[in-house]
């Protein structure tokens, strides 16, 4: 199963990024990791160019949430990624809040899957099971 | 052995010998051959065929038209090959609103479709087909996914396949593509029957003169006072050139080669001198620029050695602004990270060192902000164009 991962907006958090690369590939996903400082739509293009399943966006100094809010808007665009799965986690907002506050807002913007600092095993598990739920 | 150089341009041609380098304003009511040979038969005459190299930019370049699935990856890499390979780009397509697209009505010489890493499948369909069937092209290249080749071909007649520009890490893999547009281009040379001709004279292969200066950019360092990093503004009469290194655009396109080139097509002060006024006159510091030069508009209309002079220093300053931020075209070079700028082509007969480092100081003031100063390296005996033909040889 094919999975574009990267770091989203102005963050250059390089070892997170790897420690996900290196965790999805463990569990057997054929990972195209795109780095850091990457803009939504290179994410949605690679989506395209490699037919991913998944596309699981990181952020860890906040900005997340600036890039969020336009995820619904441009994905409409694209013909071709009714079917792909939208995840995101890290650290999702600047300062602190409450995931339960977090969670349905980042839903709102579009995505299936949701990690307000939680551990990176426990997010890829939920994934697994989320993706069984799908048939995917 | 002593050789001879030859340059046929769109406005001049030029003709070097180890000891005289001299140059011919081309006379359009005759075939080069012809003009070449009466104005330098003497001199051609001196030289056995194996010992004369010929290379040419005269009415080259071809057109091409890109069909690919997403602007960051398969048209960013694909514009990237066509650039460098010294194609103009008429158009790039996104492939899932093609129906949406109008069809070119000149004919086009060669369509290149592209999209998906080789593990993708099933990425185009009729649409593409449909859209083919409409065009007036000459030639057709695939270089997408390995899987959707055969389905492909079936489907388009004469359809030439090479292996993918995207591999499966998404990075750009650039040679099979610029070889095949490179090829065509010379072919595209040769097949002119003005250059065909020129085979009277040598027996060596004639090449097209951006390839020449391009593959003279490694030595340039080593031959002149020039430091690193450079760019190099090649202003002609049809067209204007700039070579640079790698290393200063922004784009982080990995690729094996260290320099890049972008060919402004109509931006030369002679064949596309009115398209080079009207450049001029969309930009808006045009004008100032003009005051500091202490001429006015009327300058445009006028055929003195004053106007070509203004012509010439608008050109490098409309080059400049088209590489920086304040225009971006196809890349932005980071402008205050060089050091030098070597000029060539006919400029160089034209501008002396004091009215080119005016324009260039004005350019870095006026759109960087900035007293940045690189040093200027001008190339008045062509010695870049011979050192590229003479190791090409």
């Amino acid at each position: 199963m094919k999975v574009i991962t990267g770091v989203v907006g102005n963050d250059i958090h390089v070892v997170a990024n790897r420690l996900i690369e290196l965790s999805l590939d463990a569990r057997g996903f054929e990972v195209f990791n795109l780095g850091v400082n990457t803009y939504l739509e290179e994410f949605f293009d690679a989506a395209v160019e490699t037919q991913a399943d998944i596309l699981l966006i990181s952020s860890l100094n906040g900005e997340a949430e600036g890039w969020a809010r336009e995820v619904k808007f441009l994905k409409s665009k694209y013909k071709t990624l009714d079917n792909l799965v939208m995840m995101i986690g890290g650290n999702l907002v600047v300062g602190t809040a409450a995931a339960k506050d977090i969670v349905p807002r980042y839903r709102n913007y579009g995505f299936d899957l949701v990690f307000h600092q939680v551990d990176l095993n426990t997010g890829l598990d939920t994934l697994e099971e989320y993706l069984k739920t799908r048939n995917i | 052995m002593s050789q001879l150089l030859i340059d046929v341009g769109s406005t001049y041609f030029k003709v070097a010998t180890p000891t005289s380098i001299e140059q011919h304003f081309r006379d359009f009511n005759k075939d080069i051959f012809d003009d070449l040979t009466y104005k330098c038969g003497d001199t051609i005459g001196q030289f056995e065929k194996e010992n004369v190299y010929v290379c040419s930019s005269a009415n080259g370049g071809l057109s091409t038209l890109i069909i690919g699935i997403t602007d960051s990856f398969s048209l960013k890499y694909a514009k990237n090959i066509a650039f460098n390979s010294g194609i103009n780009i008429i158009d790039t397509i996104i492939y899932q609103n093609i129906e949406e697209y109008s069809i070119p009505s000149d004919l086009v010489d060669v369509v290149i479709i592209v999209g998906g890493i080789d593990s993708s499948s099933n990425i185009f369909t009729q649409s593409l087909y449909t859209y083919l069937d409409n065009l007036n092209y000459s030639n057709i290249v695939f270089v997408g996914s390995v899987q959707d080749a055969p389905e492909l071909q079936n489907n388009i007649k004469d359809l030439v396949v090479l292996p993918n520009i995207i591999d499966n890490k998404l990075h750009i893999v650039e040679e099979n593509l610029k070889e095949y547009l490179t090829n065509l281009y010379q072919l595209d040379i040769e097949g002119k029957e003005d250059i065909k001709n020129l085979y009277n004279i040598t027996s060596n292969q004639i090449y097209s003169t951006p390839y020449i200066v391009n593959k003279t950019l490694a030595l340039i360092d080593a031959n002149y006072s020039v430091v690193d990093p450079f760019i190099l503004i090649d202003i002609g009469g049809a067209t204007t050139d700039i070579h640079y290194s790698k290393d200063l655009v922004d784009e982080n396109i990995v690729t094996q080669n260290e320099y890049d080139r972008l060919v402004f097509k109509k931006l030369g002060v002679y064949k596309s001198k009115e398209s080079l006024i009207f450049t001029a006159k969309n930009n808006e510091f045009t004008y100032e620029l003009l005051t500091h030069l202490k001429v006015t508009e009327n300058i445009f209309e006028e055929t003195s050695e004053k106007a070509t002079k203004t012509l010439m220093q608008l050109a490098i300053f409309l080059v400049l602004c088209k590489m920086s931020h304040y225009k971006k075209t196809y890349v932005n070079l980071k402008l205050l990270s060089i050091n030098s700028i070597v000029l060539t082509g006919g400029i160089t007969k034209v501008l002396s060192n004091e009215e080119t480092e005016d324009i260039i100081s004005f350019f870095y003031k006026k759109i960087l902000n900035s007293k940045h100063n690189p040093s200027v390296v001008i190339d008045r005996n062509y010695d870049i164009w011979t050192l590229g033909i003479t190791n090409k040889g």
